[in-house]
């Protein structure tokens, strides 16, 4: 039987989501369409009436920018990395946070700590633990005898980008934990004993039923983390500004730089258009990929 | 300790009573200042860190409190780094402050692009003869015969040297040093005092870096572009090659982490002792005498090292200067007469000056010669730096904005904006590319700007 929308039960879900979709319109689908538009634009901020229709001109100077590839390069390595670190402490913090031992509730309330701070406070925070010369890191690893020379944490290309991933891996490995936790503690205790009763060792039942059980909240966590940090402007920004040099430069980033610095909201846009697409087209082929769209026979 | 003690503190404090009392009482304002506004509202003013921005504001407000009681200046505080960013944004958003200081890169840029309101009104009013000798008008910001920055103050950035260690070490006069004296004169510190570097320059992508290296390349006779000749990019040069190569020697003699210094970094490594030399504006010597007295003591500035072939021993003059905002702004006449009126005070410029000892330098004759002005305590102890700050630094300014001081260009600022120059510099230093290759990189950038922005000064 058809229902007509004006029926109070619809026209009261219509209400219902009505906020979240002029939210969304607002703050999510005008902002990406302006983006798009603006990437086809010569745009100077500065004098906004004079724009003009630029066709793929924008495209064709990202593609053509050396930056750009470095960017691209670098955020590449920085989400790769990142995200593979984070997903395996992620998990194996969940199985430690799943022991059953006295006190553990504790823990997992602390684990949230760098998840909830604001990131501003810290990468501040950051940078002057990893200050080479008045820093508390260099300090305690000297007072600890594993270093005699300052390490420059964030003054060369090599360590910088290790400790913008360092941050970044601290900070979001929280979200790995609690999203794997909140899993493991659902699957059935039964699976486990049977396996024992076979005489499977602890690896072959975490390979056997732990991971497969695991297998759909990491497809989701990996992707979201992907998207998030492939994004992520502030952590780099206020650590390392993208430096030394261009070291740490990714898209995002890189857009911002073309966008404000260089006053070229075009390129800018252009920058950013590209990191949409190319998220959007990984996500669709890591989930093809691993056929995680497909219901269970 | 001794109650009796002319602190630092304590003389600025009877200082801003003092001339806020004698700006009062004493002050014959002329009709134009006296003007009224009804207006209401907040009016918002840009300024770097540092107290003398406050200085000017309660200018202001001594102003708005004798002839526009509706009106309050208010000082918002922009970090040295984000001064780009901030001041674009707010332009692009159309909500700009009303009122601006900022260096002459940026506030040329401005000018040229149609953004500022032109000032003639009101330099004619504050006196175009006051100007301090050795400089012009044009330096802080002037435009096809136009006025659009009035001078707020100047700042080299000169040769700081701890006087204690190039003495204790026989390295000489760093007054009469040239570049190979200079790069000796880090080497030997480096060599033989431990935990101290010889020299800290700004090295990273950012625009400390900017000036201190255009003072060495200026030094060299080199140049980013020749005004004459329609802003032809003359980057790539055998001045500018040599430079890159002068600052990957001194980088030899540097804290590592220099590559990603910015202002606060070397000002840090000044004032904890921790550098015998480095590039600054006189901003170090106030924190210094606050946090550590034993460096006061021993600092000294200079004129840069001589450029062994040219002689030449430019520095980067910070021709900081009150611009105001076009468009969007509804306290344009109100911004100007606050001006005039603190522009034509002799105690509060005095004042102002003596809010950032020896860093602000007094932009008008007047000021310069004015008797307060040497009360400042500073006076007693560092005469011979006050000195070169504020008097024989100017006939060795220069500037992105005014190369070798031969001409305007509004280009500097989407230079700095760009970070092309650090950017240069971090190719040599960092990544190990070869100097003339850095240099063609560099020039290619500037073409692009000048390709890209030729309009604004054609």
């Amino acid at each position: 039987m058809q229902r007509d929308w004006k029926d109070a039960d619809n026209l009261l879900g219509v209400l219902f989501i009505l906020p979240f979709v002029a939210t969304a319109l607002v703050f999510m689908v005008f902002p990406v369409m302006e983006a798009v538009r603006m990437a086809f634009f010569y745009i100077d901020p500065l004098n906004p009436a004079a724009q003009r229709f630029a066709g793929l001109d924008n495209f064709r100077t990202l593609f053509a920018d050396a930056l750009f590839w470095k960017s691209f390069r670098n955020a590449a390595f920085w989400t790769g990395t990142s995200i593979v670190l984070q997903t395996v402490l992620g998990v194996a913090l969940a199985l430690l946070l799943h022991m059953p031992l006295r006190g553990i509730s504790i823990f997992r309330g602390l684990l949230l700590f760098p998840y909830i701070v604001p990131t501003v406070v810290i990468a501040l925070c950051a940078q002057w633990m990893l200050n080479p010369d008045l820093g508390i890191v260099n300090h305690a690893l000297k007072q600890a005898g594993l270093i005699r020379d300052n390490v420059y944490w964030l003054s060369t290309p090599d360590m910088a980008m290790a400790s913008t991933i360092g941050l970044n891996v601290w900070k979001y490995t929280p979200f790995v934990t609690i999203c794997v936790l909140a899993r493991l503690q659902t699957i059935p205790l039964e699976l486990y004993d049977a396996a024992k009763v076979d005489g499977a060792s602890a690896i072959r039942r975490f390979l056997d039923i732990t991971l497969p059980q695991l297998s759909d909240v990491l497809v989701v966590v990996v992707v979201f983390r992907t998207i998030w940090t492939f994004n992520k402007f502030e952590e780099i920004y206020l650590l390392t500004r993208g430096g030394p040099g261009t070291s740490t430069f990714n898209l995002a980033i890189y857009s911002f730089e073309q966008s404000i610095a260089n006053l070229k909201m075009g390129v800018g846009a252009a920058a950013g258009v590209v990191m949409m697409a190319l998220l959007f087209v990984g996500s669709i082929l890591y989930i093809r990929l691993f056929r995680f769209d497909q219901d269970p026979a | 300790m001794n109650t009796n003690e002319t602190t630092r503190r304590r003389f600025l404090t009877d200082l801003s009573a003092l001339g806020a009392g004698a700006a009062a009482a004493s002050f014959g304002l002329p009709a134009w200042a006296q003007q009224k506004s009804s207006k209401t509202g907040v009016v918002r003013v840009w300024g770097e860190p540092g107290p003398y921005g406050g200085v000017a504001v309660d200018a202001m407000n001594e102003w708005a409190g004798k002839f526009a009681p509706g009106l309050k200046f208010q000082i918002e505080t922009l970090s040295w780094d984000s001064v780009y960013v901030k001041l674009m944004t707010d332009l692009a958003a159309r909500r700009p402050a009303n009122c601006i200081s900022v260096e002459s890169p940026i506030a040329m840029q401005l000018m040229a692009q149609g953004l500022l309101e032109p000032l003639d009104d009101v330099v004619d009013k504050v006196g175009r003869k006051r100007i301090v000798k050795g400089a012009k008008w044009e330096y802080w910001g002037a435009w096809k015969g136009r006025q659009y920055v009035l001078p707020a103050h100047h700042q080299p950035h000169l040769l700081i040297v701890r006087m204690d260690v190039v003495k204790e070490l026989g390295l000489g006069d760093p007054d009469k040093w040239d570049w190979n004296d200079l790069l000796n004169a880090a080497k030997t510190v480096t060599e033989k005092r431990p935990n101290m570097a010889g020299i800290t320059l700004a090295l990273g992508r950012n625009l400390c870096t900017d000036y201190h290296f255009s003072a060495l390349l200026h030094s060299a006779g080199g140049r980013m572009f020749d005004v004459e000749k329609q802003y032809e990019v003359v980057f790539n040069s055998p001045a500018t090659v040599e430079t890159l190569e002068y600052v990957k020697a001194l980088y030899a003699y540097m804290p590592k982490a220099a590559v990603s210094y910015s202002f606060l970094e070397v000002t840090d490594a000044i004032v904890t002792g921790r550098t015998a030399m480095a590039f600054y504006w006189g901003r170090p010597y106030g924190r210094a005498f606050e946090e550590n007295k034993a460096v006061f003591a021993n600092l000294e500035s200079f004129n840069h090292a001589r450029h062994p072939k040219t002689g030449l021993r430019m520095n980067w003059n910070d021709f900081q200067g009150w611009c105001i905002p076009k468009s969007n702004n509804p306290f344009i006449d109100e911004v100007k007469a606050a001006l005039a009126y603190y522009q034509t005070s002799p105690q509060w410029l005095v004042r102002y000056c003596h809010s950032l000892m020896p860093n602000v330098g007094p932009t008008y004759q007047d000021v310069l010669d004015d008797p307060q002005l040497q009360t400042h305590p500073f006076f007693q102890t560092k005469r011979r730096t006050i000195e070169t700050y504020y008097n024989t630094s100017v006939p060795h300014s220069s500037s992105t904005a005014n190369e070798l001081m031969k001409g305007v260009n509004p280009l500097a600022g989407i230079v700095h904006g760009r970070s092309i120059l650090a950017e240069t510099v971090q190719k040599v230093v960092l990544e190990n590319v070869k100097a003339a290759d850095a240099a063609k990189w560099g020039h290619a950038q500037l073409e692009q700007v000048r390709k890209e922005h030729i309009q604004l000064v054609m």
